[in-house]
């Protein structure tokens, strides 16, 4: 399908709704009947908590690991070597998130940079 | 500030439980919003759909790795119900994500319009950042508070999308492979500040030790199910335990 059939009329809308949207939100609005008898305090929503800490661990991994786009011109290695340095750099600042983010930041720029060079 | 919010913890009005929520926002959450969908603005007119779908999906779908697949799935030409498909099983994730902060928030939701809303506003952005944080904040204080962060980070999201669809694709290379690096960097150092017990170290910890295990063995998609199945259920387990014998890791 060319991107010319895409720019006409309603259709890229309605699409987005019925091919993107719902298929997403189902999810959220699912939560709101699975979650209705759970108590703040139970060991039940403890174990919800740790299944998403994990799947959002996996996302990540799964970004570094087969990344898209520019980050795939990164070699395996310096991807996680400026994970190590941002995580490094968090740590030592006593978990601040800003100079964690900005260490890794400016350690995969500089590694882009170097491999496109 | 009025002299009625600048009291004792508890006895604050939802405005200024509102404006604290704006305030999480403001810190790095927006910035790391901005450059997010700075590039989803770009990735949606590589696609050829109109500005108004670009921002439709940021409000709508409201999910990163979702919109990502939506336009890179145009832009490859996939058919629409596979499209479909791979953004359901993406946004799994969404299920638990939902499912904790639901108990956290319903005291303070008042209808079940409200829950619902809220619900739609849990993104990983929102969640990384209320997780922890809301369960400080007094009941009554806790849907104000999560509708300001969740609210400024759309804003900021809507923002970006319509900057990085007008730029487009002219980001040098370098900046780009930054762009794509913010979401890694960014929630792996929010999901360790957010760590207080074993539980959540050992969640953490699991995902990034299954992801690589898995990968060529299960089909992409269900991967991120049985990681966060196996991951989060082993680090439930392991602090059931670590209670019972009051051992230390």
């Amino acid at each position: 399908m060319t991107p010319e059939a895409w720019s006409g009329g309603l259709w890229p809308y309605f699409a987005l709704i019925l091919f993107g949207f719902l298929p997403s939100e189902i999810w959220r609005m699912l939560s709101v009947i699975v979650g209705r008898g759970i108590d703040e305090k139970s060991e039940l929503l403890e174990w919800v908590r740790a299944v998403a800490t994990a799947l959002l661990a996996g996302v990540v991994a799964n970004i570094l690991l087969t990344p898209s786009g520019a980050l795939a011109t990164v070699p395996l290695l310096a991807r996680a070597g400026a994970m190590v340095i941002g995580l490094g750099v968090f740590a030592l600042t006593r978990r601040s998130v800003i100079a964690g983010v900005a260490a890794g930041e400016a350690a995969i720029v500089g590694a882009a940079w170097w491999f496109a060079g | 500030m009025s002299v009625q919010e600048s009291e004792t913890p508890g006895t604050q009005g939802r405005a200024y439980w509102l404006r604290r929520g704006i305030m999480v926002a403001a810190r790095l959450p927006i910035f790391v919003m901005a450059f997010t969908f700075l590039g989803i603005g770009g990735l949606a007119r590589e696609a050829g759909v109109p500005l108004g779908a670009a921002l439709l999906s940021t409000v709508t779908i409201w999910a990163g790795p979702a919109q990502v697949i939506y336009f890179g799935a145009l832009i490859n030409g996939v058919a629409l119900p596979a499209i479909a498909l791979s953004i359901s099983l993406s946004s799994i994730r969404l299920l638990p994500m939902c499912v904790s902060l639901l108990p956290v928030l319903r005291q303070s939701a008042g209808s079940r319009l409200t829950l619902l809303y809220a619900m739609h506003q849990v993104a990983v952005t929102v969640w990384a950042e209320s997780i922890q944080a809301i369960r400080q904040i007094p009941p009554h204080g806790r849907m104000p508070w999560f509708m300001g962060l969740a609210h400024s980070l759309v804003v900021a999201a809507l923002i970006a999308t319509w900057i990085g669809y007008t730029l487009a694709a002219t980001l040098p290379h370098a900046f780009a492979a930054g762009l794509l690096f913010i979401t890694p960097i960014y929630f792996t150092s929010t999901l360790a500040r957010n760590a207080r017990e074993p539980i959540d170290w050992i969640a953490l910890s699991s995902g990034f030790v299954l992801a690589p295990s898995l990968k060529g063995i299960v089909s992409a998609g269900f991967d991120l199910m049985i990681i966060g199945l196996v991951g989060g259920t082993a680090a439930w387990l392991w602090q059931k335990r670590i209670r019972r014998h009051g051992a230390h890791l």
